[in-house]
This record gives C-alpha cells, sequence and structure tokens, in this order.
C-alpha cells in the first residue's frame, strides 16, 4: 500500500491519536491521583511558614507534627462567623475561585487593594498551641495574582508571619517578598492603631525609621520592587478591612478572651 | 557507529542549536535565571527530543508525506504533555516555576528542525543520538546561562549563597540585570562570540 493513498493516511492518523491519547490520559491520571497530594503539602508547609513555625521545621521537627497543632475551620467572610456549610477537610481553594457562585464582588469603595472579588467562604487554620489563627489573603501583584497566608496571634492585631505559596513576581526583586528579611519584618508587627483603624504599611525601601512612633505598623519595602512592595501593603489592608477579615477577627478575638 | 557519535557529539559545538542555529531562545531567557529552573527545563527538552526523535525515526517509513508535520507534532506534543504532568505530579514546586515554559517546549523549533531534518531520513540509533546531543547542545547554553545569571543575580548557584548579597546583609551587590529576561541575549551574544572565536570555521 502505499504512504500516500488517502486508506494509509487515515489509517496512519487514526492509529497515532489513539497511541498518543492513551499516553496522554495515563499521564493526566497519574497526575491528577498526586494532585491533592501535592496541594495539602503545599498549604501545610506555608500555614507552618505564616504561623512561625520555620525555625522548629529548620531545626528539624516534623511538619505533620506541627500542623497536628493546628484545626481547619470554615468562616463565612460576610458574616465573620464560623460554618458548617462547607466540608473544610474537602474545601478547595482553586475550585472556588473558578466558582462564580461562591465568589463576592468586591466594592470600589472597598477594594483598596483592586481584588474585584474574593470568595465568600475562607478556610482558616485555628493553631491552639500558640494562641492564633493562619488566614489565606490574595491580591494583584505586578504580574499576576499573589497569594499567600498571614498568621494572627488571638488579640486579633499581631502579626505572626506572612507567606506567599504563588506569585509571578520579578525574580530577585518583587520575588523577594519570600526572602527571609522581608518576611521577618512581618513578625510582631501590629495590623490596628490604638483607634482601631488600619495601620500596617508597607513603605519604599530605606524610607522606614525604626524610631518612629508608627514602627510597629511599617515595613520596610524591597529595593528595585517598590510596587510590589505597596501591592503586598494594600492587599494585606484590604483584608484586615471590614469587607475583609475585620468582623471575623472581631468575633474570634472577643471568643479567645 | 561514528555516524551516530557525530550525531551526538556535533550539536555540542561545531552545531549548537542555540548558539549556532539561535533556535529555542524564547526558553533560554525565560528560565534561566536560576541553575535550578534551567536544569529541570534542560532534563525535560533532552527527553522530549530524544524520545520524539526516536519515535518519529522508528515510523518514518510509514508517515505520509502529506500529513507528516501533523504527525510529528502529534508525537512531540504527547511527550512534552507527559513530561509536564509528571512534573506537576512529582515536583510540584519545580513545575510552578517553570509554569508554561514546559508545554511550550511543543514549539520549541529545535524539537521540530530535528524531526524533520533528522528523524525523518534516519535509523532509529541514529535519531535518538542526534536527539540527545541537540538536547545536550541546548542544555549546555542553558546551564552556562543559567550559572551566569543566578551567580551574578542573586549571588547563589543552585540556591546556595556564594556572593552574600547586600538585601540578605551581606556585602554583594546584586546585578538587577541579570535576572531580567534580556541578560539572556547579551549573554547568548557572549556566548556566540567566543565559540565563533575559539572556532573560526563557524562563522558565516
Amino acid at each position: 500500500m502505499s504512504n500516500d493513498s488517502i486508506l494509509k493516511t487515515f489509517l496512519v492518523v487514526f492509529l497515532l491519536c489513539l497511541v498518543c491519547s492513551v499516553l496522554v490520559c495515563m499521564a493526566a491520571l497519574v497526575r491528577i491521583d498526586r494532585e491533592a497530594y501535592n496541594q495539602l503539602l503545599e498549604t501545610r508547609s506555608t500555614v507552618l511558614a505564616a504561623g512561625g513555625y520555620e525555625e522548629q521545621l529548620a531545626e528539624g521537627a516534623s511538619e505533620e507534627e506541627l500542623f497536628s497543632n493546628f484545626e481547619m475551620k470554615m468562616v463565612n467572610i460576610n458574616t465573620g462567623e464560623f460554618t458548617d456549610e462547607i466540608n473544610a477537610e474537602e474545601f478547595n481553594p482553586k475550585d472556588v475561585r473558578d466558582n462564580p457562585d461562591m465568589m463576592v464582588e468586591i466594592p470600589v469603595a472597598s477594594d483598596v487593594a483592586d481584588i474585584k472579588e474574593r470568595p465568600k467562604f475562607a478556610r482558616v487554620f485555628i493553631d491552639n498551641s500558640k494562641g492564633q489563627v493562619v488566614l489565606p489573603i490574595n491580591g494583584p501583584g505586578m504580574w499576576g495574582m499573589m497569594y499567600a497566608y498571614i498568621g494572627v496571634q488571638n488579640d486579633g492585631n499581631t502579626v505572626t508571619g506572612l507567606k506567599f505559596y504563588q506569585h509571578s513576581e520579578t525574580p530577585g526583586l518583587g520575588a523577594e517578598i519570600q526572602s527571609a528579611k522581608f518576611r521577618k519584618q512581618w513578625e510582631g508587627k501590629k495590623l490596628y492603631n490604638d483607634s482601631g483603624s488600619i495601620a500596617i504599611d508597607v513603605v519604599k525601601n530605606g524610607k522606614f525609621d525604626p524610631s518612629a512612633a508608627d514602627a510597629q505598623h511599617t515595613i520596610d519595602g524591597l529595593a528595585g520592587a517598590t510596587i510590589t512592595g505597596d501591592l503586598v501593603g494594600d492587599l494585606v489592608k484590604y483584608w484586615f478591612s471590614d469587607h475583609g477579615y475585620g468582623k471575623f477577627l472581631a468575633n474570634y478575638t472577643k471568643s479567645k478572651e | 557507529m561514528s555516524k551516530a557519535k557525530d550525531a551526538l557529539m556535533d550539536p555540542l559545538f561545531n552545531n549548537n542549536p542555540i548558539a549556532l542555529q539561535i533556535l529555542g531562545i524564547c526558553s533560554a531567557l525565560a528560565v534561566t535565571n536560576k541553575m535550578s529552573t534551567a536544569l529541570t527545563m534542560s532534563i525535560a527538552v533532552i527527553l522530549v527530543i530524544s524520545c520524539s526523535n526516536a519515535a518519529i525515526s522508528a515510523i518514518r517509513n510509514h508517515i505520509p508525506n502529506s500529513v507528516r508535520i501533523i504527525v510529528q507534532m502529534t508525537i512531540i506534543a504527547t511527550l512534552v504533555i507527559i513530561v509536564d504532568q509528571m512534573l506537576k505530579a512529582y515536583a510540584y514546586e519545580m513545575s510552578k516555576q517553570l509554569s508554561v515554559y514546559v508545554g511550550l517546549i511543543i514549539t520549541n523549533c529545535i524539537i521540530m528542525g530535528r524531526a524533520e531534518a533528522y528523524a525523518t531520513k534516519n535509523p532509529v540509533y541514529e535519531s535518538l543520538m542526534d536527539g540527545i546531543g541537540n538536547g545536550l547542545g541546548y542544555a549546555l547554553i542553558l546551564l552556562i546561562v543559567g550559572f551566569i545569571r543566578e551567580l551574578f543575580g542573586s549571588g547563589s548557584f543552585f540556591g546556595l549563597t556564594i556572593l552574600n548579597p547586600t538585601n540578605n546583609d551581606g556585602w554583594y551587590v546584586t546585578n538587577g540585570l541579570m535576572l531580567l529576561a534580556p541578560s539572556a541575549f547579551f549573554l547568548i551574544g557572549f556566548i556566540i562570540w567566543a565559540l565563533r572565536t575559539w572556532k573560526p570555521e563557524l562563522q558565516e
């Protein structure tokens, strides 16, 4: 049979497609099988880092053991109350972001970080041993959405740590939001001032004055990445406003008193 | 035998796909700001190009001429998807850093070029060697560029600090240009210059 006959052409293409599609399906099945596990590992290490457990991890403590300090709970961000509507174990943040019914549009006046919409529910991690809660936050960076977890002590005001797990900032410049030096600054910073309004802010690199009155609210930005720094500041400001976790933190702090 | 050896060794210096044929530049710019991403990408490309060359060569006598490019693309795309899915399954953190660039191996001209220029005309063993050789030639340039960019851009090598940068309270002022894609253009330019000075017969 000639290679260029119509029958042979169809036969070759058909067989090739059959073999290739089987291979692709097998590869996809392996990946899907591992997806939940990979996400669990990612969430676990990010939550631990945001909760200030990195030193213990560096000393060789097991992630699994440390993570057992945490209790997963779902929060309805709109009301600020815990909810049983969704099972925290089965919650998948990615599915929620793709489901318009689960998202809430952020009014322009509240949208200081230009996030546009946020999920109705959030999965929070309550750490009873250290007395803190770790919350998921996100907001636009310079090149794409940035996703992080932030730890807050039970006083609802003191930050224990901030850790991004997904971003597309410029390596070496904006991506330094992951550097130990930048992240260390967040530990112990206060979100709100004495009158209860949001005071946390990221300033331009070098403009941070440790002796200033507002030093406990201020984080020194990154050299060469002023915009990324500003955006990180904005997204934290949004998430701790009344439209973000403000109501939840108020309830939560009261329940812990 | 010597033909297979030539197919393996030639693409390293004498006929390097990046430095001489100027192919595959896109990923050479995009993934070389760190050694770890450059190495992962190199391994991915070596796997894809060697397997695609061998597979295309194995069925070369049965590929209808009218659909040969589609047939080659299908084989290459399948291999790329397999590599991409395996990375997502077993090297999740790395696959996030490489983002779309593993998928874009499909459009890497080196692989298409070798399939069309070599694998359709030569036996399986030689085609396999040609694929590995071209993959290694690509890897060589990626790793050189990645080494220079990571060392001078972040002061590190595979993430280990070599030159302690100032943003970590060290002494080394990092070169911001090295972290951005255009620096790879300059570096590849210098590599081409060095290669053609060393081997004047490569000059056009």
